[in-house]
């Protein structure tokens, strides 16, 4: 530290740019960013893509340094750790025995219930290759981009819960807001009530719960999740836990966003409801009890003559043969569930 | 003849030591994990080399080059453009006015005077991103930073003074 130990050079030279120019172009370039972002951001984008093989090679040997100076203290409770670990698996593989029967029960139910399936959600694995943990700024490089079908506004998260969303991509990487961030603000559902509200990042390792609905009470260890409101986010990924922090509520992330190496940028597809394709029997004509119209139809014959229908008795004697096919009222109560609306 | 292109390149060499140094330290304080705990703030590693060869050697560190490391700090932390390297411009209009002070001190004096270029630079960085999200930012995250860059600056400066006596140092004919 003794800067006082040799001589200092007085001359900064004649080629270097004035300060009060440098000075000047680190404004106009904060003014510039503020009304033109996009344009910062393709910039970024592509210095971020051709960056990325220096990226993930610096990645490997730090990380392993990290890990190794990490595992330093875990050394002298390996042994507490691993009789802890063993106990939380047996828990845990009876939860997911649990989980399995529920899961079942509830397709089960959404079978009878003729519910609309969940969201399809497909997923790609990304490396984390950039962390930036600045005091105004929670942000991650990932090295998957564009060409493998990243999209921005998608979320990431690990094996535990969300950590972020997608806000820039690149050809090769892509750019993720992290939920502590302070401009991260996104729609969640607080279970059991399903109390809807926004979790904004404050930079805190605990994202505040806004907005939340008047006079709803929260309660310590209500699960959140994400909401799905606005279609950006799917709906249901886990988050965290409420924390009452004085007279506010603040979210116990289940991810480490801090550590996590590996994360899964979640691909939301809302699956289009497509109509079930007609068949023969669900044709108008052959749903009022008349055959269905003979293939000649569509040689260049006429078309035919719309004859008044009768309606039929609800009720016909059991010898008749279209007796047999029609439905009792019972029968139609059970097996259509949508006959009123016809 | 080649005693003279080894001379140059070597020259070219030292001469770009503190540039590469400072990308150095903004290329550790983006990588994906941090050795000091989760929630403490990335020390500002690249505002070392420019503090100090901005005081020992401004040929080597002019403003532009500190304005260049701030953009491309920028760049690689993700957040809005210019205020990193507004901040660094500031921190440099700052050792540059007062440089015969902060050169004159030694030991504990040196790493107040790196502590006072952190400062300005932190409160540079608080007051630009407040105007910029019009709103007060909480300071507790600036003076986490301020804190944990002025502290690392004890063993840094230790390796900066090495390497400027063993590679910059020397090739300091024309003073």
């Amino acid at each position: 530290m003794g800067n006082g130990t040799w001589r200092i050079a007085r001359s900064r030279g004649g080629a270097h740019l004035p300060l009060v120019i440098v000075a000047a172009l680190a404004v106009a370039l904060i003014l510039i960013g503020k009304a033109q972002s996009s344009l910062f951001d393709r910039a970024r984008a592509d210095i971020m893509d051709w960056m990325r093989p220096t990226l993930v090679a610096t990645r490997a040997p730090m990380e392993g340094v990290g890990r190794w100076l990490g595992s330093i203290g875990e050394i002298f409770v390996v042994y507490q750790e691993n009789l802890r670990l063993k106990e939380e698996n047996a828990r845990l593989r009876q939860w997911h025995n649990t989980a399995l029967v529920l899961d079942d029960r509830i397709k089960r139910y959404q079978l009878l219930l003729h519910a609309v399936p969940d969201p399809v959600l497909s997923s790609i694995v990304a490396r984390v290759i950039g962390r930036a943990s600045h005091p105004f700024l929670q942000t991650m490089i990932l090295d998957a981009g564009k060409a493998n079908g990243v999209k921005p506004g998608q979320a990431v998260a690990d094996q535990r819960g969300m950590i972020g969303r997608v806000f820039l991509t690149g050809q090769r990487t892509s750019w993720v807001i992290l939920l502590t961030d302070l401009n991260s603000r996104i729609p969640v559902s607080v279970e059991p009530n399903t109390d809807q509200a926004i979790m904004a990042g404050d930079n805190s390792p605990m994202p505040v719960i806004e907005t939340l609905a008047r006079g709803v009470q929260l309660k310590d260890g209500d699960q959140v999740v994400t909401s799905g409101d606005g279609d950006i986010l799917p709906p249901g990924i886990p988050i965290g836990v409420i924390v009452t922090d004085g007279s506010r509520y603040r979210v116990a992330l289940f991810a480490d966003q801090t550590t996590a190496q590996d994360v899964q940028i979640l691909d939301f597809k809302q699956k289009p409801e497509h109509l079930p394709t007609a068949s023969q029997n669900d044709l108008p004509v052959t749903a009022a009890g008349l055959a269905p119209a003979a293939p000649a139809a569509s040689q260049g014959l006429p078309p035919p003559q719309l004859q008044p229908v009768m309606p039929k008795p609800v009720f016909q004697p059991s010898a008749t043969p279209q007796a047999q096919s029609a439905p009792s009222a019972d029968d139609s109560d059970n097996d259509v569930p949508n006959a009123g609306d016809q | 003849m080649e005693r003279m292109g080894g001379v140059i390149g070597g020259k070219f060499f030292s001469n770009t030591i503190p540039v590469l140094l400072s990308l150095l330290g903004v290329a550790i304080t983006n990588l994906p994990f941090s050795i000091l705990g989760s929630w403490i703030p990335s020390p500002m590693y690249a505002l070392m080399p420019i503090y100090f060869w901005c005081l020992v050697r401004p040929d080597l560190m002019s403003p532009g080059w500190a304005f260049a490391i701030g953009v491309i700090h920028d760049i690689l932390s993700g957040g809005p453009p210019g205020i990193w390297a507004a901040s660094f411009v500031a921190t440099y209009a700052v050792i540059d006015r007062q440089r015969d002070a902060f050169a004159g001190l030694s030991g504990w004096g040196a790493l107040l005077g790196f502590a006072t270029a952190a400062l300005v630079a932190c409160t540079t960085q608080y007051l630009i991103y407040s105007l910029y999200w019009w709103r007060l930012m909480p300071v507790s995250g600036s003076i986490k930073e301020f804190a944990v860059t002025s502290l690392l600056y004890i063993p840094v400066a230790f390796v900066l003074a090495w390497i400027h006596h063993r590679f910059v140092g020397p090739l300091r004919s024309e003073f």
